[in-house]
């Protein structure tokens, strides 16, 4: 069958095309023009008309909730389930997406420029979805439907379980009308078939799916490429599933019993329940789990690592609740591992099969803080009755979906957005269309091909020590300090560096920062944040409000430190004095303005979705229009509640090291902001290699792109990079640009979104 | 039987008495100990490691529940991240904390989760009214009974203040001879509560008393007052203890508690006791570091040596 091809094959949905690799890329390239076309074709598609007859709304939508796809041996099974969910899927995610993209088509051709979808007119061209061996068919098309929805040509490189699905959902495609080499599907059993295809200069953006050790190699396999990728990597991980004592226990028991003992499950589950209803949920679970049958695993070895974790809780004196006595083979009765603690290696990394560990918690805070207190941060189930604490916790808790009093629910009109090691991209809902599009003022990442770097000590080489030639005694360079903890302060290394004119001259001593000094400033940072974010948006708004009015007091020294820096004449100086402190208003104001919303969901009930800031943030800034730049990046990080550490860039620090001052006369707390200063490599990889840093701004060298792209999958960083070098050549970033275009980009890049469900009757 | 001194009483008044500290030269040593240069790289990997066998993983608070008693018990007979222990070669040599350390209503429960989980682990049990003491002496000694039996190995017990700011070295030395002998078998620390003796003096004279009343440990404080471990008050302490040794040829353990929070302080913690004792008071059975959240800045500081990258709280297992 297509699933055993061991040779590459090639599936373009114009019948009979088998072509190599690059030919496909070619073949999109030739679409992306005739891609409008694509966006009406699919707003006059008829997709019910598709669905066969018989089923009923019901079990259409049972079948995407649960994602019962699996590649049956029977391909009529398999041809009925892929229509099913992919129907279903467009089906309510037409509802969505079409309307924006109908926005965004009409505002086009109006000429309109209100509506906030029409300053990402661009589609990214030609976009590769890969996905891992065992991922579902909803995690794919996901990707897929939103990715062709914004205009894109898609390849797909599915993987095992997927290929056939791919395939028929291809010939679906084709059927509809859709044009040739608009949707391309690429199959085959090589790991990194997925990083080949990205390694060719004409794809635009690549995202992933599955697990994370696939994801690692292929980050690291296509690092350097000049092509940005997105993670979501739910397969790996880890959930907690809370049960309260103000839960409905029968019900919450039911759950764990449907989701934890299935073959195959979507995200690895720990099951936390409160003490004083400890007793009464493990007796249920006795109860509900006699008589189960033994589920059937994936491979031989999968029993093995089984055996080992059951073993291992039990000499840590873990008890087992198991519904019959395990045999021999590729079979396993479901198990609850009771009575571990969440230092025991099996609550860390849960074994596959049907195995749940349990832990149990006194407070309902301590509750949150044991599912927040994990690497992962896909989504967590709550169980509880009282609607103050479901909606505290699910505020609290630091995961993309929050499901209450349900489990698994998905639906593509809420975003799925993995935090911390589950994710970099958003996907599903309004939110994820954005990672399709990119805003026309915007630069892409240059294409290129990658350069040899010693990964190992990127950035290790410290600084040339100069001696400044011809010293006169009677103008002594001024010395500058950095900004780290709200506290002016020397590096730790002790040592400085040059600042040049643009003559060439020393013009002043900066901090030659370096790895400590991060450290310290993501410290200060972490502690001050939490706060920040909680404080509401009016007050954040003030704060922003103060730091324009300390910079408009200051505007002399600032208008002044960029002129002697950059060269430029007193006037522009002063109107990118002008225009800063316009800025700075502008996302003052902003602070209270983006906020999430309550979709309509084809179930009963509530969902909620809203931007959360991402932590602390670090931020290699440019060179061009020094101040400018930097307080458009500051504002955007913090209006959104997200403490910042910035690193000037190496040859402009004087404006940002002159603002230090404005930071200190505003009211913002200190710690929120932090400005180090030294080699950009260094610092770079300092920010890299701290994962408390949740994202990463990048203007900066080729090598310093690729290092990111190679560094940043464990621990997972959202990433943004700017090559420099190219972007002077070609016309850059637009700072001084008024166009919302570029407020509603950052904006969106310096939140994650959260989904919270809560069913009612 | 245990009385360090021979004869028929072990208590030296004169001793005692005789006892002279000045402050400026405690506090100078202080900070030349501070001031030195710690390991770096391998060498304070392993000193971390060293610190994680001495500590006492401690919890002492109103909200102690089995279940948090149970985690705290798993956190210390796996202190630290097998994999991280792997890569150092270190997953087989049976590195745990010292003990655990609870109130003496939660010893039954730490007991029973060491038991299940196969670990010989000692139990540690505060007791005699702690924090402060400030209970009748019947009721303080059936406290450490009552936690000995509940299986304590270990017995944290409190001075009684009010006799040592008194100068009632005789009474305080008579009351530590009875929680000495309700202790039985069990190892007894003996906690001064530095923060509330006023003088460096007073913290020499009752550090005398109780070795001299048979404390295997002396313990800076319970964690509960103002001012808890501080090296030159450790100073003070630990020449007690080597005063004691010379002159009796008993070692006395140290254990400083309350506060000690980063990797950075269990080093100096490590280095004084090195220069000022000897490495023979570099172990578990003559050295201990009272802690709770100690053991989760160490924890990080290991993985940032195996891994070359700081990590935040979330990655590494709560206690």
């Amino acid at each position: 069958m297509l699933l055993h091809a061991t040779s590459l094959l090639m599936y373009v949905c114009a019948p009979g095309w088998r072509v190599s690799c690059r030919d496909t890329v070619s073949v999109c390239l030739s679409c992306v023009s005739s891609l409008s076309l694509l966006l009406l074709l699919l707003c006059s598609l008829d997709w019910p008309s598709t669905m066969p007859a018989g089923l009923s709304y019901e079990t259409r939508s049972c079948l995407s909730g649960s994602r019962k796809v699996c590649v049956c041996v029977c391909v009529c099974v398999c041809v009925c389930v892929c229509v099913c969910v992919c129907v279903c899927v467009c089906e309510s995610e037409r509802q969505n997406l079409l309307k924006t993209v109908r926005k965004c088509v009409v505002s086009r051709r109006h000429g309109c420029s209100k509506s906030l979808m029409s300053c990402f007119v661009c589609p990214l061209g030609v976009v590769a979805v890969l996905v891992s061996d065992d991922c579902s068919i909803y995690f794919l098309l996901l990707k897929v439907l939103p990715a062709l929805a914004m205009g894109n040509a898609v390849i797909v490189v599915p993987g095992k379980t997927t290929a056939l699905p791919a395939l028929l959902l291809a010939q679906l495609f084709m059927e509809a009308g859709i044009p040739a080499g608009v949707l391309n599907v690429v199959t085959g059993s090589e790991a990194l078939l997925g990083a080949k295809v990205a390694q060719n200069p004409q794809v635009n953006y690549q995202t992933y799916s599955g697990r994370q050790q696939t994801g690692e190699a292929l980050a690291k396999a296509v690092a350097g490429w000049g092509v940005p990728m997105s993670f979501c990597l739910s397969l790996s991980s880890v959930c907690p599933f809370i049960i309260f004592d103000s839960a409905d226990l029968d019900s919450a028991v039911d759950g764990v019993i449907e989701l934890a003992f299935k073959k195959k499950r979507d995200f690895q589950w720990v099951l936390c329940v409160q003490d004083s209803v400890l007793d009464i949920v493990v007796a249920r679970l006795k109860l509900r789990m006699n008589g189960m049958k033994c589920v059937p695993l994936a491979t031989e070895t999968d029993r093995k690592l089984i055996d080992a974790a059951v073993l291992d809780a039990q000499q840590q004196g873990a008890t087992l609740i198991q519904s019959c006595p395990p045999g021999t083979g590729a079979l396993y009765p479901p198990t609850v591992l009771c009575g571990l603690a969440p230092s025991c290696e099996s609550v860390i990394s849960p074994p596959p099969g049907p195995v749940l560990p349990l832990i149990s918690f006194r407070s309902s805070a301590e509750g949150v803080a044991l599912g927040n207190h994990s690497p992962h941060g896909q989504a967590a189930s709550i169980w509880t009755e009282d609607l103050t604490l479901a909606l505290e916790s699910a505020k609290s808790l630091c995961v993309g979906s929050v499901w209450v009093n349900c489990h698994s629910v998905m639906d593509p009109a809420l975003p799925l957005c993995g935090r911390r090691e589950s994710g970099n991209c958003t996907d599903g809902g309004r939110e994820g269309l954005y990672q399709f599009l990119r805003p026309s003022h915007s630069p892409s990442l240059p294409h290129s091909s990658p350069s040899s770097i010693n990964y190992a000590n990127f950035g290790s080489t410290a600084s040339k020590f100069m001696i400044p030639e011809g010293f006169d005694p009677s103008s002594v360079p001024r010395f500058y300090s950095q900004f780290v903890g709200g506290q002016l302060c020397k590096a730790d290394s002790g040592c400085s560096r040059s600042v040049l004119a643009p003559g060439g001259s020393v013009l002043a001593h900066c901090p030659d920062g370096g790895r400590k000094d991060v450290r310290n400033a993501v410290e200060a940072a972490m502690k001050v944040q939490p706060g920040w974010m909680k404080k509401s948006p009016a007050a954040r708004s003030q704060s922003l409000y103060s730091l324009a009015d300390s910079l408009d007091k200051r505007r002399r020294d600032l208008t002044v430190s960029i002129q002697t820096q950059t060269g430029i004449s007193l006037e522009e100086a002063e109107k990118e004095v002008q225009l800063s402190i316009s800025r700075l208003s502008d996302w003052a104001a902003r602070c209270d303005k983006e906020q999430g919303g309550t979709p309509v969901l084809p179930q009963s009930g509530s969902a909620l979705s809203s931007p959360e800031a991402l932590g602390v943030l670090g931020v290699i800034l440019p060179n061009s229009k020094p101040l400018l730049s930097l307080v458009s990046l500051l504002g955007a990080a913090i209006a959104m509640g997200n403490a910042i550490v910035m690193v000037p860039s190496e040859k402009y620090p004087l404006p940002a090291l002159e603002f230090i001052q404005v930071l200190q006369a505003s009211d913002i707390p200190g710690g929120l902001v932090n400005i180090i200063t030294g080699g950009r490599d260094q610092l770079n990889q300092a920010l890299a290699n701290h994962s408390v840093i949740q994202s990463i701004w990048y203007w900066g060298s080729k090598e310093g792109c690729q290092f990111l792209q190679y560094s940043c999958v464990s621990p997972l960083k959202r990433l943004w990079l700017h090559c420099e070098e190219e972007e002077e050549r070609e016309a850059g970033q637009n700072w001084t640009s008024s166009n919302p275009s570029l407020q509603e980009e950052l904006w969106r890049k310096a939140v994650v979104w959260k989904s919270i469900w809560i069913p009612t009757a | 039987n245990h009385s360090h001194l021979s004869g028929t009483d072990p208590f030296y008044l004169e001793w005692v008495l005789k006892v002279r500290v000045n402050t400026q030269a405690v506090l100078k040593r202080a900070q030349q100990i501070q001031g030195g240069k710690v390991a770096k790289k391998q060498w304070q990997a392993a000193w971390l490691l060293k610190a994680v066998t001495c500590i006492d993983l401690t919890t002492l608070a109103g909200d102690d529940t089995p279940s948090n008693v149970h985690r705290l018990c798993m956190k210390a007979t796996q202190p630290i991240r097998h994999d991280l222990l792997k890569s150092m070669d270190m997953h087989d040599k049976g590195i745990t904390t010292a003990a655990v350390c609870v109130y003496p209503s939660r010893v039954a429960d730490a007991v029973k989760s060491l038991k299940a989980a196969n670990s010989s682990l000692p139990v540690a049990s505060v007791a005699t009214g702690f924090p402060a003491g400030q209970t009748p002496l019947k009721t303080r000694l059936e406290e450490v009974q009552m936690a000995v039996e509940d299986g304590a190995t270990e017995i944290d017990i409190v001075i009684n203040r009010t006799l040592a700011l008194t100068g009632q070295w005789r009474a305080l030395y008579d009351e530590i001879r009875q929680f000495r002998e309700a202790c039985g078998d069990a190892h007894m620390k003996t906690i001064l509560a530095v923060g509330e003796l006023g003088t460096f003096t007073n913290v020499y004279k009752a550090s005398l008393v109780s070795m001299m009343a048979g404390s295997d440990f002396i313990k800076t404080s319970t964690g509960k007052e103002s001012v808890n471990a501080t090296y030159p008050v450790a100073i003070v302490m630990v020449r007690a203890i080597r005063d004691y040794c010379l002159r009796t040829g008993y070692k006395v353990g140290f254990k400083p508690a309350g506060g000690i929070r980063t990797a950075q302080e269990s080093l100096v913690w490590l280095t004084l006791m090195k220069e000022e004792l000897g490495d023979e008071w570099l172990s578990p059975h003559l050295f201990r570091l009272g802690a709770s959240s100690l053991l989760a800045d160490i924890e990080r500081q290991i993985y940032h040596y195996v891994t070359g990258r700081y990590p935040a709280y979330h990655e590494l297992p709560m206690a």
